[in-house]
């Protein structure tokens, strides 16, 4: 089936009822390993297929979805959209975005290497990813969740502006927790990997990452609450920029919902700190060459040398603002969504210093290895406060595990107290992909014993 | 959905290579959400998810594949695809008749969502954006939601399982953030239920966005949060969302069958007060995590994880019932048919308790009341855990003096649950609104009395 073809078909039905119209149609493939002491636990794998139809009359939006590519389903599906935009009230800055053109850059998010990938190839990668757990250290006892996935497939959107344009993607990745215990003490973590292309991937990474981190975590105890530096591991970094990135969305400054409304062309942040969203990264896992409402997409330096430059953009916000353009940033989990504005591979801008040096300036402090519920930092009020673990630092060296500490302190504060930038940039598959070197904060509050 | 003669054909196909079980499930979601945001019902969205999966056991693994064109064929072609990973095994397995099962849980819709139109759901939105509105000129954001979501469910297995569910959610959230100078707060809030349109004669989502402003604008003035050790008072209802994350997910037995979990090989011992009772509870009517039978066709039950104090159960799916040679507790949940099954929690509370809610904060000399609890975040194998306080307030000499904002609890959940030295009289369920994720999504009841830990560290910025 030519899934751009019947994206075009499914746009001109909707016009013939007198509205704009998108189709945006998925099309993939998955399989996802377990593994458990050598066995293969669970083994799933299917295609699957969507179609989400957007569709404006005077400025009145509606969506709705279907994954059954019948004509009689997709006539519905187009129906409940034109039915659903009667109901919804009409906005001046509501269109749909008009074609430009496509940078022809290789942008390497497909790789023929995962496709061809046959099963037995991934059940070996996850008995990989296990057994390198298991056998860096006789303190990790056991490995759970261990887990291989990959999918590739075929994006298509066109609508009633002239916009048509399909690619292929390609994802192969894996997880494990394993768990150490000593005769005191137990710790868990979890390890990963991930890439666009096979050569990205280092199943035997994933699972030494989990069991070096688990291992290390033995004998972890909290510190007594203070004032102190904080060196962030890349991971631990991820956190700051995923509520940052929220507070950066052009729809969260235009709604009065981020603590960064107002503050374009100031300092924001001390002068180490560049921000930036790139969705063409090569290889990058947030990489396309447009957006989900098929506008190309664009590097953007959002936060320069501490001075806010500009905001993440949509179509529908570039159009509010009157003078923006979209930076390509619409996006949307599967067909079941409307576009939504997100980052795509959004990160801090990696220094000169290495790890260790970054880690050597500090007397004493917390080097954060991993955080949780970082889902709670607010992007409209700047508060953050989350759990971290890692080790304390003496004089420039990482002495003791510790665990069960709270950090916090505003964003606003955090974003002017960086204090040194790495070299080790590394990406995190979460919300599109974030990336951080490691990063020194100073004057963070460490929650602990006392 | 499709004909039984059709279902067994599939089932038999899933048997072909040795699998010693194998089991087809198949599922139909309509749903409509609607989103009202600067006073402008902007994103209205309406779809259906139909599909269907084959699979098969084989000892203690499993395979799995799906489809989302539910034709006898396609499923057949799955059956194939899952049974393949069976090749080594040699059963001969034959299906056993299947037979409709009956389940005591009532699957209540009176009112079908038909019989409401959209512009009127709309209208209630419009209210709950408005009230919000006049509240206070401080009020800079108002943002509400409605999705309304129907899930039927079939499963059938070759051992004669043969069980169907019809599972229909109302859900209402709002968000409103406050602002005066440069300092802005926001808060969330949200009502549901398992329900059809007579959610309308029980529960009135317009009337929780005045609270949630309140909220909002409270935090305004609220001075941050005190970090450190301190006796901590967690409110009833939505509070149990701590013994969830930080608790019930160690009782989940897939972690528990791995040696994975802090919880393991406790059962029959003592792991909390002794007037300590928790339930997880899948037949209570019309909550989000009610189920006539789970997504494995098992039926729910009310399971008793602790009594006095004493671990009694954990809450098993059929892939780790099988591994342990023993019944699920019917708490075997997928969150779509793309996905496999595993342990979830339904329903899940702490009981009533001995101890007067007043005279437990009347009890705390210097402390932290956790009025409103955000979301929270467990590491299943030890049990640590950290939750967001999105209402604070601080207590001395007994009284509430003052909001904090920012504050975050840390701590070990096996631990807290040893310390826990007081639970109030005041049991009560959540207004209806968890959703849980371990991987997949799934739709969750919590609920506690007014507890009482007497040292936890409380993560904030003094």
């Amino acid at each position: 089936m030519d899934y751009l073809e019947f994206a075009k078909d499914v746009v001109s039905r909707a016009v013939e009822r007198g509205v704009e119209a998108e189709a945006y149609i998925s099309v993939g493939q998955n399989t996802s390993v377990n593994v458990d002491r050598g066995e293969v636990e669970k083994l799933s794998q299917a295609g699957s297929k969507g179609l989400g139809v957007r569709v404006i009359r005077d400025g009145k939006m509606g969506y709705a979805y279907t994954s059954d590519f019948e004509a009689s389903s997709v006539e519905k599906t187009v129906e409940a959209a034109v039915s659903l935009a009667d109901v919804a009230d009409g906005d001046e800055y509501r269109s749909l975005p008009a074609p430009q053109p496509l940078p022809e850059d290789d942008l390497e998010v497909y790789d023929q290497a995962i496709v061809d990938l046959p099963i037995g190839r991934k059940v070996e990668m996850a008995r990989r990813i296990e057994k390198a757990a298991l056998r860096f250290d006789e303190r990790v006892v056991l490995t759970n969740r261990c887990t291989l996935m990959s999918q590739y497939g075929t994006v298509a959107v066109a609508n009633s502006k002239g916009i048509a344009g399909s690619y292929d993607k390609s994802f192969i990745g894996g997880f494990v927790m394993a768990m150490a215990a000593d005769e005191n003490d137990r710790s868990v973590a979890f390890g990963f990997d991930f890439g666009s292309r096979l050569t990205d991937f280092k199943p035997t990474e994933v699972g030494k990452d989990a069991a070096r981190k688990a291992v290390g975590m033995l004998g972890g105890r909290p510190v007594p609450t203070q004032r102190a530096s904080v060196v962030y591991s890349p991971m631990a970094a991820t956190s700051i920029l995923g509520a940052l990135s929220r507070s950066l969305g052009a729809d969260a400054m235009q709604r009065n919902r981020s603590f960064l409304e107002g503050k374009i062309g100031e300092t924001v942040a001390a002068d180490l700190v560049t921000v930036l969203d790139n969705g063409r990264l090569p290889g990058g896992i947030a990489t396309r060459p447009f957006d989900d409402e098929g506008v190309p997409t664009a590097a953007t330096r959002l936060i320069d040398e501490g001075v806010l430059q500009t905001a993440l953009h949509d179509h529908y916000t570039a159009t509010r603002d009157g003078t923006a353009s979209s930076t390509g940033n619409a996006n949307r989990r599967g067909h079941a969504s409307m576009p939504t504005l997100d980052a795509s591979n959004f990160y801090f801008q990696p220094g000169q210093e290495t790890p260790e040096e970054v880690i050597g300036g500090v007397e004493q402090g917390l080097y954060v290895e991993s955080v949780m519920n970082t889902a709670s930092i607010n992007p409209i009020s700047g508060d953050y406060s989350i759990s971290a673990k890692g080790y304390w630092i003496e004089n420039g060296e990482l002495s003791h595990p510790v665990n069960e500490v709270t950090i916090a302190l505003p964003m606003q504060e955090l974003l002017h107290n960086v204090k040194s930038v790495g070299n080790d940039l590394t990406f995190v598959p979460m919300m599109g992909a974030l990336g951080s070197p490691t990063i020194r904060v100073d004057g963070v509050m460490i929650g602990g014993s006392g | 959905m499709l004909p039984i003669e059709s279902i067994r054909k599939v089932l038999d196909a899933g048997l072909t290579k040795g699998a010693d079980l194998a089991e087809v499930y198949l599922e139909n979601k309509e749903s409509l959400s609607l989103t009202l945001d600067e006073g402008r019902l902007e994103k209205a969205t309406q779809g259906n998810d139909i599909g269907g999966g084959v699979r098969v056991f084989y000892g203690n693994n499993a395979a799995y594949a799906y489809t989302d064109d539910l034709t006898e064929e396609s499923l057949i072609e799955a059956a194939g695809v899952a049974a393949a990973a069976a090749e080594n095994a040699n059963n001969t397995q034959v299906c056993a008749d299947l037979t409709k099962g009956e389940s005591p849980v009532v699957s209540r819709i009176e009112r079908p969502f038909e019989e409401m139109s959209t512009q009127e759901k709309a209208g209630v939105l419009r209210q709950m954006d408005e009230i919000t509105r006049q509240h206070s000129p401080h009020i800079v954001s108002v943002q509400c939601g409605y999705t309304e979501t129907r899930r039927r469910v079939w499963v059938y297995n070759s051992e004669g399982v043969w069980a169907e569910d019809d599972r229909a959610f109302i859900e209402f959230q709002g968000q409103v953030a406050a602002q005066k100078g440069e300092v802005r707060q926001s808060s969330a809030t949200g009502v549901g239920g398992q329900v059809g349109l007579e959610f309308f004669d029980e529960r009135d989502p317009v009337a929780m966005m005045p609270e949630a402003a309140d909220t909002a604008l409270l935090m305004l003035d609220a001075r941050p949060a005190p970090a450190g050790e301190m006796p901590v008072v967690i409110n009833n209802g939505w509070g149990g969302v701590l013994f969830h994350e930080a608790c019930g997910h160690c009782m989940e037995a897939d972690f528990i069958t791995k040696g994975a979990s802090a919880y393991t090989g406790l059962v029959g011992e003592k792991v909390g007060p002794d007037f300590l009772t928790a339930y997880d509870d899948g037949t209570i009517p019309g909550r989000r995590g009610t189920m006539r039978f789970d997504d494995e066709g098992a039926p729910t039950n009310r399971t008793v994880l602790i009594e006095n104090g004493i671990l009694k159960e954990y809450m098993w799916d059929l892939t780790e019932a099988r591994r342990a040679g023993r019944a699920s507790t019917g708490n075997g949940r997928r969150q779509t048919f793309r996905d496999m099954p595993m342990p979830r929690m339904t329903n899940t509370y702490i009981d009533a308790g001995p101890h007067d809610p007043e005279e437990i904060i009347g009890s705390v000399k210097k402390g932290l009341y956790a009025k409103k609890l955000g979301g929270g975040q467990v590491e299943i194998g030890r049990g640590d855990y950290v939750f967001t306080v999105t209402e604070g307030w601080l207590i001395e000499d007994g009284k509430l003096t003052a909001p904090v904002r920012g504050a975050t609890l840390v701590g070990n959940g096996p631990e807290t649950l040893r310390l826990i030295d007081m639970i109030g009289t005041d049991m009560a369920l959540d207004p209806g609104r968890g959703m849980c994720g371990k991987g997949q999504w799934a739709r969750v009841s919590v609920g506690q009395p007014t507890v009482r830990v007497p040292k936890l560290t409380v993560g904030g910025t003094e």
